[in-house]
């Protein structure tokens, strides 16, 4: 590869400040550090100075102990949104049919006669003076239409703000950055545990959104406005509001994270490290680090917006007849936030898939330079197709051609992608391990999601599948079958790095197959329903004569759904239990070439003992004439060929 | 691939911290997009700016006018403060920090005259959109003339201490590309929204 | 129309063309869909790691990077095309074709309030006649739906029509259709609305051209 890159740090090996600016700026978090640069020559045998617990694992400033605590705060709300959607779920199945478990018993909904202990709890509820949470929100168990949408509702927003970001930028973005682009932590790590703790009040703020009187938002993750710009046509009053004000935390809490990436990834790789030999997955994060960056501003301005229509008075979002706001406002920023927003889901999905699918074929990624110009491309696309969610809108019809050809466009980047990866696996030599066939199941569940998207993007199509089950089968395609499969492939993978150990692999296969035999079951089904007309965020498709054909279909999708859900249980239980039972996993058990895995495992603080020095690109896999298949990229030239150390 | 590369220029063009603070930058920007785009909206789809329901009310474009200039003249100065730092000129630093904070808090209280003006008329946050979005924009951009004269003071009251130097001041100027940039934007928002 | 997708059946003459538009993306995202799970699966088995058995080095190849770009960019461009003039037919509020009966649709929380112009054929006159629910049309004839909304966003849906346009409040927007096939059908609210949105539910009458006459002289006040 040729190469006209600076340099971009310090090539002396005992300058290691960790704040990499020497210049001692105003930010008092340049100051945090002293421990560090106290001790900068022998640093790993210094740390064993007491570290209480809660500056180790609670106010840890430590880039990799953040990345895991995004880790496990991501699954554990993972596991939140999926309940929401399993609660749903049973309503779409069995519409005004009380809940398993807890829901009250036939015979006690029909005659008042108490069966079981559940009937028990129902009747200590209704005759308490109290309104109580459960006889508002799903009396004798059944769920009422309000609080269906409040399900759905919270269930995206959850698993859109709550889970795939916190994940897949949170915890990935902060444990690879540094460890691949070969430095001691990020460039600012109070700000890093910043945004930790701001994404957690986040979360905080909108589960106790359930709980205020009239219930939580109520109009969608999409949150269109007039619907939620006053509290007298959904009844919900401060649970939107509550939605509006975690969802500008989390904008914070995304803003001091993406400052935090672009910068170190710019002024702290490692020396050698230029930008064309950094792995896929670190370009998948800087550019989505900046797309974060000038995406969710816009949702804040919207936000506040909303807030002050709520609050002060103001009209922005309802128009009255004597003129006031525009309807179409919340949409076009939301949009405009929001399609960004579903690439900032996609694209570390893609960085994860390359980093593995090339190491377990045993072959250079094909095409890097390509892959990441897809990449740019996508993001810079994704700016200039807002329009495509609001065809049916009533915006201006002649402006539906232009976002539909900008849309369909991003096929192009996205087939550039598909088939590089099937470049990448020709020829290889492909094993069959869990994170690879989670990477296999990425490329193809993503390409389904994607063709499905050529649909919707076309303006006439869209006419008739706007706002149906096609929507929602195309979301979960990409999100789940893209983003999730990747971070579950991930978390696999980078699991002995992170923890020392690795997953157990037989559950990890008994989860995988479980996940995509039950995913297909419950997603594909939702594009004949689309196809048949099903309206989406319905309580009771049931009212429509023409989709009471569909009920069967709507039984068998729940059904898998539970499934689905099942097998999430064994990734959590595998997840935790392996922590301190799995097998001890030696330093580069998959040999990788790049550099997080030259760091020795437990990473100690502080990451490298020295800062290692690039001279290849990530993925040099069985070159000729070399004796081992794999280069680290920290290899010194006509070095043998052994793997570090 | 060869040893060369490796000894290639090892500075980085930008420290770390005046980085973020142009990556900041661009945040800030997307959210005054957000707003000013909001404005556009409502501006366009309106028949007559101000719409007929506040015919009556005229923004005051003098006095803010005046108030543009004093705005640009403290950026100018905060300009001219990393200058005298880079020189190590440590008291003329200090006084061009107060100057430019005398002026941006200046900038503030002239502002906030005119609204209790704008208020006494019949303008307020509740009167339809016009008064809605020229309070929510102006606004905005106030609470950021605020932030940076909170900043401003902390760096006033480091320079007085004597906390910089010709070569450690990046304290000053990280606030001074900030100032900057909040004065800069505020010339755009006066054409927007009180010429045309 | 294909019996293996269960679409509603299909009574609207700019139907025919969205069914056939729907069906060419059918076909082709199946094809691709098609040849790129082969093309995965063949590699999978073929390239699977066995002893003695080694990957190639395999950096890229830019021809294939130019092939893959320019075909997709080919087809993207092509379906583009074909749809612009659909698009612009049932949407396009300058080639709106003359009506030749025209409803008021106005949504509001969570019903559809139909109004027909009345025996004087102007709206906002005495003998406006007012339904909740009910669209009335004639068969083979072109229907304006003037449609609005009195609150939140709603979304006028019929899908026997292939039609569906979001009701704004306070915005009167021009929707078209001419229905072939007489018979009930179905209207729904595609937008969420509210708690009742599920059962925002109108209905579709469509008369053969005497029944609607004999409708009218029942329903629409004597002048
Ligand atoms: C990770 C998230 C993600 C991703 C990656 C995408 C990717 C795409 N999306 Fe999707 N989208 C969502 C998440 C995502 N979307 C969500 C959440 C919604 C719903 C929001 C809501 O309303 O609640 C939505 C809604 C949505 C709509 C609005 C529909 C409606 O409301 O009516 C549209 C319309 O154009 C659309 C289009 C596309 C397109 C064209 C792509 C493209 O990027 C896909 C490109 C990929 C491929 C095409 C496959 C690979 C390519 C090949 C194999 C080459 C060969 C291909 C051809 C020749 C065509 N999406
Ligand atoms: C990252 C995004 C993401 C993910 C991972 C999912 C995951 C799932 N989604 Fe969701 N979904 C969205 C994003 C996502 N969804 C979005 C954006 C919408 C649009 C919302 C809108 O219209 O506004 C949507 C809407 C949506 C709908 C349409 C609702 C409607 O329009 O009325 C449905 C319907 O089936 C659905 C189902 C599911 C299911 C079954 C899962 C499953 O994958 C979940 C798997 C299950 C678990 C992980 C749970 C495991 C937990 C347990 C087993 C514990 C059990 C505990 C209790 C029951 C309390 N989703
Ligand atoms: Cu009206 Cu939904
Ligand atoms: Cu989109």
């Amino acid at each position: 590869m040729q190469e006209n890159e600076k340099m971009s740090h310090e090539n002396d090996n005992d300058e290691h400040h960790l704040p990499a600016n020497g210049d001692n700026g105003t930010e008092s978090h340049d100051h945090d550090h002293d421990h560090d640069h106290d001790h900068d020559h022998d640093h790993d045998h210094d740390h064993h100075h007491e570290e209480s617990f809660i500056s180790k694992y609670i106010f840890s400033l430590d880039h990799k102990m953040i990345g895991k605590q995004f880790l496990v705060y991501g699954l554990l709300m993972f596991f939140v949104g999926g309940g929401l959607a399993l609660l749903f779920r049973w309503q779409l199945a069995y519409p005004e049919r009380p809940i398993p478990i807890i829901g009250a018993s036939q015979q006690y909904i029909d005659e008042g006669e108490v069966a079981t202990g559940a009937d028990k709890m129902w009747e200590r509820i209704y005759e308490s003076d109290k309104e109580e949470w459960l006889e508002v929100n799903m009396p004798s168990g059944v769920i009422t239409p309000a609080f269906y949408n409040m399900l759905f509702t919270m269930h995206a927003t959850i698993m859109v703000f709550f889970v795939v970001v916190p994940i897949l930028v949170g915890a990935f973005g902060n444990f690879l950055i540094p460890l691949m682009i070969g430095t001691r932590d990020m460039a600012f790590p109070v700000l890093n545990m910043l945004s930790f703790w701001l994404a957690v009040l986040a979360a905080v703020i909108m589960t106790v959104g359930f709980f205020v009187p009239g219930g939580h938002a109520a109009a969608g993750w999409t949150g269109y406005a007039p619907l939620s710009a006053d509290p007298q046509w959904t009844g919900v009053d401060w649970g939107q509001n509550l939605w509006a004000i975690s969802l500008l935390i989390q904008g914070f809490s995304s803003l001091v994270g993406s400052i935090n990436y672009i910068t170190t990834v710019i002024n702290m790789r490692a020396p050698g490290m230029t930008f064309f030999r950094l792995p896929l997955v670190i370009w998948s994060l800087f550019i989505v680090a900046i797309l974060l960056l000038l995406a969710f501003p816009v949702l804040s301005s919207a936000l506040a917006l909303l807030i002050f229509d709520r609050l002060a008075g103001t009209t922005f979002f309802t128009s009255t007849a004597e003129g006031g706001g525009d309807p179409l406002l919340w949409q076009h920023l939301f949009w405009f936030f929001g399609h960004p927003e579903v690439y900032i889901l996609i694209l570390p999905g893609m960085g994860i898939a390359s980093e593995m699918i090339p190491v377990f074929s045993r072959k250079p990624v094909f095409g890097y330079k390509s892959m990441v110009y897809a990449m740019i491309a996508i993001a810079f696309l994704g700016w200039i197709v807002w329009g495509h969610h609001m065809f049916q809108s009533g915006m201006q019809p002649s402006l539906g051609a232009f976002f539909m050809t900008t849309t369909m466009l991003i096929a192009v980047p996205s087939a550039i992608k598909t088939f590089n990866w099937l470049g990448t696996l020709f020829r290889g030599s492909i094993r069959f391990t869990t994170p690879m066939l989670h990477s296999i199941a990425f490329v193809s569940m993503f390409v389904i999601g994607g063709l499905s998207g050529i649909y919707m993007a076309n303006t006439p199509v869209d006419i008739y599948i706007h706002d149906t089950y096609y929507i929602v089968a195309h979301i979960h395609y990409v999100v789940f079958g893209g983003s999730l499969f990747a971070i579950f492939g991930g978390v696999i993978y980078w699991y002995p790095k992170m923890y020392g150990r690795y997953m157990n692999d037989t559950l990890s296969k008994i989860h995988f197959w479980l996940t995509f035999i039950s995913f297909n079951c419950t997603f594909f089904p939702m594009h004949i329903l689309g196809i048949g007309g099903h309206m989406r965020r319905i309580s009771d498709p049931t009212q429509y004569e023409f989709l009471q054909g569909f009920q069967g279909m709507n039984i068998f999708i729940t059904m898998s759904a539970f499934t689905l859900g099942f097998a999430q249980l064994i990734l959590l239980f595998n997840f935790f239990w392996s922590m301190s039972r799995g097998k001890v996993a030696e330093k580069n058990p998959w040999n990788v070439n790049t550099l997080e895995w030259e760091a020795p495992t437990p990473v100690p603080h502080g990451n490298f003992e020295q800062i290692p020095t690039v001279f290849r690109g990530p993925y040099e896999y069985s070159v000729p004439g070399e004796e081992s298949d794999w280069i680290p990229q920290a290899q010194p030239e006509h070095a043998p060929a052994t793997g570090g150390d | 691939m060869n040893h060369s590369e490796i000894e290639m220029t090892q500075s980085r063009p930008l420290s770390n911290a005046k980085l973020a603070i142009f990556i900041l930058l661009g945040a800030e920007t997307m959210l005054f997009v957000g707003l000013i785009g909001a404005f556009l909206v409502f501006r366009m789809g309106s028949v007559t700016w101000p719409p007929i329901s506040h015919a009556d009310i005229n923004l005051p474009r003098l006095v803010t006018g005046i108030n543009t200039i004093l705005l640009i003249i403290s950026g100018y100065i905060m300009f001219q403060a990393l200058r005298a730092v880079q020189k190590d000129r440590l008291k003329q630093l200090r006084n061009m920090l107060i100057v430019t904070g005398v002026l941006g808090l200046l900038f503030l209280g002239i502002q906030g005259y005119e609204w209790i003006q704008l208020i006494g008329k019949g303008l307020t946050l509740q009167s339809g959109i016009f008064g809605g979005i020229f309070y929510v924009l102006i606004g905005c951009h106030a609470v950021h003339v605020f932030c940076a004269v909170v900043w401003l003071t902390i760096v006033t009251a480091k320079a007085i201490t004597f906390k910089y130097s010709g070569t450690d001041h990046t304290g000053v100027a990280t606030c001074t590309i900030y100032w900057i940039y909040v004065v800069a934007l505020w010339p755009i928002l006066y054409i927007l929204v009180y010429l045309t | 129309m294909y019996k293996w997708l269960p679409f509603p059946e299909n009574i609207s003459t700019f139907g025919v063309g969205v069914d056939k538009l729907f069906m060419s993306i059918y076909w082709l995202t199946l094809i691709v869909f098609i040849l790129v799970t082969i093309t995965l699966v063949a590699f999978l088995i073929m390239y699977r790691h066995r002893p003695g058995h080694k990957a190639a080095y395999i950096e890229g190849s830019t021809k294939l990077e130019i092939i893959w770009t320019t075909a997709t960019t080919v087809i993207v461009f092509g379906l583009a095309l074909l749809s612009y003039p659909q698009w612009n037919k049932i949407k396009s509020p300058t080639q709106l074709p003359t009506p030749e009966v025209i409803v008021q649709v106005s949504a509001k929380q969570f019903n559809w309030d139909m109004t027909y112009p009345g025996p004087d054929g102007e709206f906002g006159t005495e003998d406006d006649l007012e339904l909740e629910n009910q669209l009335h049309v004639p068969e083979d004839k072109v229907v304006h739906i003037q449609l609005t909304s009195v609150d939140v966003i709603h979304s006028f849906f019929l899908p026997n029509l292939r039609l569906k346009q979001d009701a704004l409040p306070n915005r009167f927007i021009t929707v078209w259709f001419e229905a072939m096939e007489t018979g009930n059908y179905e209207i729904a609210c595609a937008e969420l609305c509210g708690f009742e949105h599920f059962g925002m539910r109108g209905f579709l009458t469509v008369h053969s051209e005497a029944d609607y006459e004999a409708w009218k002289a029942e329903m629409w006040p004597p002048q």
